[in-house]
């Protein structure tokens, strides 16, 4: 909500954006300089897959900051980015330069004509169609042995350059996680300019009164069945990335908990700000690291954390921290 | 006679078995301001909804100007030049006032002059549903209004206004009329304002069209007293 009356101000438009590519900017540095500072290659490792799920969670909640839809199977895209990519490597000659750009508009473009369907109906209905959906490519690529790998997996051998540069870069995990953080960044800057784009507006205003904004003169089904898309291509490549990483894929990245525990990201974190689910995927897997080292219950936990965050603090950890800053603000000037 | 600017023609709307609306024929001429009364639950919304592409199952015709406009969507409508307001107020809470102006503007511009119309102007960058009710009612017009529509279609738009802002309201749609030529049909419950603007007024009756007249004729009416005075008087 701040968020959205923060870029109406009338002030010169260009600016916001200046700042948001300078944090950026900011933002990349450290992450390219991180890598530096840990030593330890499964801290890195660790983080580096952390990061793929960042991804997934923040493509979670721009679905629902730019649209209110709260999608229950996103790690489908995940899982189609990585599996596309894996099964094109592996049974087509395609070169990694096409297979990638194909890895992330086929996701896209299932949600795009998936979404013209789903975004009709309302709040749950439209989060057990995405479960459904997620449910039915599980059970395929399960099935599917000869040409998936079922249960077992597929494993994948990348060629030895992409786009000229050799792919040993992308198994590297000091190298990986500047590439995953750097998308990441960039991700999320092209998000906050498309929140700001009349677009981006245009789905705020549909969100907020659907049927208002039929009445003034606009379409609603292509720009929420369009965000619905590109929510999908922010996840796939949060998949294809991962795959790159690992070399492997498994129906793991395709079960619900991957979905859910994006969800859980973007909600703890804060779905209404653009870097909520980010921090929330953080702070999940931070949370699971050390809950998961002292009991084996860490599920349960996180499960009671998130009734305790959607109760008590309902913008999230990022939504909570903005709300007390700008009420300190204010009382510092009242 | 000229083609009408909003016409009408044997509109009817049920809800189960119960008719909302039977067999309605309304046509108003291009710069009219039209009345449209009734007592409660006469019908006078679901009219302005079946006009405006708003009721789900409906029979009947709607043409604009002489095109047939019964099978166009809300927004293929409002791109015709048709624009509603809502007895219900109908905006979009967490954007600020400019903002959703903009939006309903599409591309055309014209926001600081409604801004300025509907006295909306200052109203800060916060969301809509911070605005006092008053502010949001006229908010729902100014929605109605950006982009000088050729037919408005306004239900009860003066609804919780105080008298002086109703008067005012009542100003600005002669004026409107007068500088733009819109097109107006009007639900209003206070029959001041409707007497003093309507140019003609069509009497709706438990989803039937009573009679249609000049304020005076509906005035002396009798039938309009009886159906006024059959229901408890407002
Ligand atoms: N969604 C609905 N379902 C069932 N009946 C409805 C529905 N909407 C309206 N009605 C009925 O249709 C009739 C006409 O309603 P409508 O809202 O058009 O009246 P109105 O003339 O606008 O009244 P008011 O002056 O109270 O606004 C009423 O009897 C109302 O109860
Ligand atoms: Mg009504």
């Amino acid at each position: 909500m701040s968020v959205q009356a923060a870029t109406s101000l009338p002030a010169p438009a260009a600016r916001p954006a200046a700042i948001a590519f300078g944090i950026a900017l900011a933002a990349a540095v450290v992450g390219i300089v991180l890598p530096l500072l840990v030593a330890s290659p499964v801290t890195l490792s660790l983080a580096t897959q952390g990061l793929t799920n960042a991804i997934l969670a923040t493509s979670v909640g721009f679905l629902i900051r730019q649209s209110g839809f709260v999608s229950f199977g996103h790690a489908t895209f995940f899982g189609m980015g990585a599996y596309v990519t894996g099964l094109l490597l592996k049974h087509t000659g395609l070169a990694l330069e096409a297979i990638l750009p194909l890895a992330i508009a086929l996701p896209a473009a299932l949600a795009f004509v998936v979404g013209l369907v789903v975004v009709r109906v309302s709040g749950v209905a439209f989060s057990m169609l995405t479960l459904a959906v997620a449910q039915v490519f599980y059970e395929i690529v399960v099935k599917w042995r000869d040409f998936a790998g079922g249960d077992d997996g597929l494993s994948v051998t990348l060629p030895p350059r992409v786009f000229g540069l050799p792919t040993t870069l992308f198994q590297e995990p000091g190298d990986m996680f500047r590439i995953v953080w750097v998308t990441l960044v960039v991700i999320l800057f092209l998000l906050f300019l498309l929140a700001r784009s009349r677009f981006g507006r245009l789905c705020f205003a549909i969100k907020d009164n659907e049927e208002r904004a039929r009445f003034i003169g606009y379409r609603t089904l292509m720009p929420r069945a369009l965000v619905f898309a590109i929510s999908a291509a922010i996840g796939s490549i949060g998949g294809v990335l991962f795959v790159l990483y690992n070399g492997f894929v498994s129906p793991d990245v395709l079960h619900w908990t991957m979905s859910g525990s994006a969800l859980v990201m973007a909600i703890i974190g804060g779905a209404e700000f653009l870097i909520g689910p980010a921090i929330g995927a953080v702070v999940f897997l931070a949370a699971k690291d050390k809950l998961g080292d002292i009991t084996e219950h860490w599920q349960a936990i996180i499960g009671f954390t998130l009734i305790l965050v959607t109760v008590r603090w309902p913008h999230g950890l990022v939504g909570t921290i903005w709300h007390w800053i700008r009420r300190r603000g204010r009382g510092g000037r009242a | 006679m000229t083609t009408p600017a909003l016409q009408g023609i044997g509109l009817s709307r049920h809800y189960g078995g119960f008719a909302a609306l039977r067999n309605v024929d309304i046509a108003v001429p291009a710069g009219e301001i039209r009345g449209l009364i009734g007592p409660n639950g006469a019908g006078k919304s679901t009219l302005i909804d079946v006009l405006s592409g708003r009721a789900g199952k409906w029979s009947g015709q709607v043409l604009m100007a002489g095109t047939d406009v019964s099978r166009h969507s809300p927004q293929m409508r409002r791109r015709h030049g048709m624009a509603r307001s809502f007895q219900r107020t109908s905006i979009f809470p967490n954007l600020a006032v400019r903002e959703q102006l903009e939006l309903a503007a599409h591309h055309g511009g014209g926001v600081d002059e409604v801004l300025e119309q509907l006295k909306l102007d200052g109203l800060g960058t916060g969301p809509a549903s911070e605005l006092s009710y008053g502010d949001q009612r006229r908010l729902d017009l100014a929605l109605a209004l950006i982009g000088r529509p050729r037919v408005l279609l306004l239900d009860e738009p003066a609804a919780g206004l105080t008298v002086q802002e109703s008067l005012d309201l009542a100003r600005l749609l002669r004026d409107l009329v007068k500088s733009w030529g819109v097109t107006v049909l009007l639900v209003e419950h206070d029959m001041e304002v409707v007497f003093s603007i309507c140019d003609r007024i069509t009497v709706l009756h438990l989803g039937e069209r009573l009679m249609e007249g000049t304020p005076d004729e509906v005035r002396r009416s009798p039938e309009v007293v009886t159906a006024y005075l059959g229901r408890s008087a407002h």
